[in-house]
């Protein structure tokens, strides 16, 4: 058992699938379940060592930084743990979701998505880190397209070029990093890095930032997210905001605070965040489409996350990560909502869910409930990490910033609260006969229980935290561990 | 004036960047990990193509990973130009000149195309090579002929098991106790076909799913004709 595992098994049954839909494509659907099933089971047993102790896994039998190391860190472990986890997950939602032929294809390219993902966040190279982002940038492009109308073709037409400026600038950074310093190894690269000069130093975090903050969303240049967001299929969307972005943030912030831990770059990401955070608040505000509102409002608050890890305290950050775990959760469990109302309602319009509340109670229930904790409600788990934002960004004297993060909440209830009163409070029933599978709305009760659950005991989840957060400010253990296991 | 604002953010930027570029250490003697590679690339691996020990053996993982990355992208054409009907090549045909030459020089161009991947840990080449020097055969006969059709189910049964060949060899390394994608094999004299471990295996799965790959995307993209 070890972390190559969660990289391995996914690209084994990625390759067999094809053979697979050969026999029959109903074995095909169980695969990528089966698959998260088994890493489900992988990441709980590798999650009590790692968070103890980070576990570095050599890849071919060379050492670094001469080879390429997997890095299984507390924080490692815990984002692998919650992005396996929220994977199957997706995969149950799915799994009766209507889907397009050629549906191997679509499970294939799904599995894949996931498994960048992961490797983004395990992996101690840079430019494996790269392979791994093209993996899951290549992965959604298809997948942004997979409808095969014309809105979903702009979307990811759009997409891919964006994404490829932002391959295009990471790749720059690598071949500068490594023009520079002469290896590709993170840990290895943190110990050399202050020998480069200032300028090819602010040049290659530029780069890093551009290439990293197009992924991760960050203004201005989160222009693809909302189109990608709404046209690609709804687990799809869930994915997207609930996994692939944590991972861009993860490696964007991996690699601010290992190379480039200048004071005036956390006062960058802050402002940053600021700004990220209004703009895409008031932009959901004036949508019509709901998935376009719940695409502004992961953008949002993603911005928020931008914020506390810009604060750069040990509780800044775990209040970061905190935030990241209960978005996966929450905006994942919203658009598994959102996929069967727009489903029921037949169109993409919020204005078209007016009383759907009545007709689908179940799945009404669950998009009440997810606006409900992501706003910050008490009972629920996004009170939680919102409130630890709150603090945490308060204590380092940011008042301006606390201000905005409270106004920004107040935008986000005013929109999330319009929708559930159409849902519910508006006469006109719409009547929709098909009723929502059973494996979404099992898919929907799992992550309504966890978010309770978190939102009673908070500091469960947190105690986890605090291992993680810490490693990523203590530079020092990860040149350490990463070098000389 | 936004344009004369745009042009000199833009020349600003290219100051920056010209003189990044311009005081990066080019043309000097390799350092750090680099000159590890190339004294130790025999030794440890058995090959005498540095960039094939580097690429397939030092870091392997990437290229399982470039692999998949191209396995997505052929996936996802696939998938965004999917068409239940089924749709066909251009109807014209070419000179009976180039009908000819193509059949003669397409088994040749197989035959480099497989002489370069099994090769490629000794001359220059590899499985990426050979799988598109095999694809531009077939790209070949596309365009000579318009009836000449590929046989789509093998070449999805070729792609999928030269990627499980890929994984299994890396798997089995974790199954003799080693590493992930470690060295299983016994590295042979230098020089010799039969040499290198695990590598010759690693670039012939490559080749077969990269010529496999490549033709089903030409095939894709040529079809613009509904059926």
């Amino acid at each position: 058992m070890s972390p190559v595992h969660f990289i391995a098994i996914p690209l084994f049954a990625a390759f067999l699938i094809p053979l697979v839909g050969k026999v029959s494509k109903n074995l095909v659907k169980l695969i990528p379940g089966i698959v998260f099933l088994y890493l489900s089971y992988v990441a709980i047993t590798l999650f009590p060592i790692g968070i103890h102790k980070p576990i570095v896994e050599i890849i071919a039998g060379f050492k670094a930084p001469f080879g390429i190391s997997l890095y299984y860190g507390p924080l490692a472990a815990f984002l692998t743990t919650m992005i396996t986890l929220i994977g199957f997950v997706i995969w149950l939602y799915s799994y009766k979701f209507i889907i397009r032929e050629p549906i191997e294809k679509y499970y294939m390219l799904f599995m894949m998505l996931i498994t960048g993902s992961t490797g983004i966040v395990l992996t101690g190279d840079v430019f494996n880190l790269f392979v791994f982002l093209e993996i899951t940038a290549i992965a959604a492009y298809s997948l942004t397209a997979f409808l095969r109308d014309k809105d979903g073709a702009e979307a990811a037409f759009k997409y891919l070029l964006i994404g490829s400026f932002s391959s295009t600038f990471v790749l720059l950074a690598i071949v500068l990093l490594y023009a520079n310093v002469h290896t590709l190894n993170m840990a290895d690269i943190a110990t050399k890095i202050s020998s480069v000069p200032l300028t090819t130093r602010i040049f290659i975090l530029i780069l890093f930032l551009m290439g990293l903050g197009i992924e991760s969303e960050m203004f201005p240049l989160n222009g693809w997210a909302p189109d990608a967001y709404s046209q690609a299929p709804s687990p799809v969307g869930a994915v997207f905001g609930g996994i692939v972005v944590k991972a861009s943030i993860y490696a964007l912030m991996r690699l601010i605070y290992l190379m480039f831990e200048f004071q005036s770059v956390m006062h960058f990401l802050v402002i940053m965040g600021v700004i990220t955070m209004l703009i895409a608040e008031m932009s959901a505000m004036r949508q019509q489409q709901i998935k376009r509102m719940l695409a502004f409002s992961s953008i949002g608050q993603m911005g928020l996350v931008i914020i506390a890890f810009g604060v750069g305290t040990e509780p800044s950050v775990r209040a970061a990560l905190f935030q990241m775990f209960n978005h996966a959760l929450i905006k994942s469990l919203l658009f598994f909502a959102a996929g069967y109302l727009v489903f029921h309602s037949g169109s993409k319009k919020i204005s078209a869910l007016d009383g759907l509340g009545h007709d689908k109670p179940i799945t009404s229930f669950f998009f009440a409930f997810g606006a409900l904790a992501i706003i910050g409600l008490p009972p629920f788990s996004g009170f939680w990490s919102k409130l630890y934002v709150l603090l945490s960004v308060a204590n380092s004297g940011l008042f301006a910033a606390v201000a905005l993060i409270l106004f920004s909440s107040v935008v986000e209830a005013i929109y999330y609260l319009r929708v559930v009163s159409r849902l519910y409070f508006n006469t006109e029933v719409a009547t929709d006969v098909r009723r929502t599978p059973v494996s979404g709305l099992v898919a929907m009760g799992i992550l309504t229980l966890v978010i309770l659950f978190v939102g009673f005991y908070p500091n469960l989840v947190l105690h986890w935290m605090t291992p993680a957060a810490n490693e990523l400010l203590n530079k020092a253990a990860y040149i350490k561990a990463g070098l000389f296991h | 004036m936004r344009k004369v604002i745009a042009i000199l953010l833009l020349a600003v930027v290219g100051y920056y960047i010209l003189g990044t570029l311009l005081n990066l250490p080019f043309g000097q003697k390799a350092t750090g990990v680099g000159k590890y590679y190339l004294d130790s690339t025999i030794k440890e691996t058995g090959t005498v193509n540095t960039v094939t020990s580097i690429v397939v053996s030092y870091r392997g993982f990437d290229t399982l990973g470039e692999v998949t990355v191209l396995f997505l992208a052929a996936t996802g054409l696939g998938a965004i130009l999917f068409d239940k009907k089924g749709k066909k090549r251009s109807l014209q045909n070419a000179s009976l000149i180039v009908k000819t030459s193509s059949k003669m020089i397409y088994p040749l161009t197989v035959l480099l195309g497989a002489y370069v991947f099994v090769h490629g840990h000794l001359t220059p080449g590899g499985g990426f090579q050979g799988g598109a020097i095999i694809a531009t055969g077939t790209l070949l006969m596309f365009m000579a002929y318009r009836s000449f059709e590929t046989n789509h189910t093998a070449l999805t049964i070729i792609e999928s098991l030269a990627g499980l060949t890929f994984v299994s060899i890396g798997i089995s390394g974790l199954i003799w106790g080693y590493s992930f994608l470690q060295n299983i094999l016994p590295l042979g004299t230098p020089n010799e076909l039969l040499s290198g471990g695990i590598i010759p295996l690693i670039y012939i799965a490559v080749g077969f799913k990269v010529g496999a790959e490549l033709t089903t995307v030409l095939d894709t993209l040529l079809k613009t004709i509904k059926g």
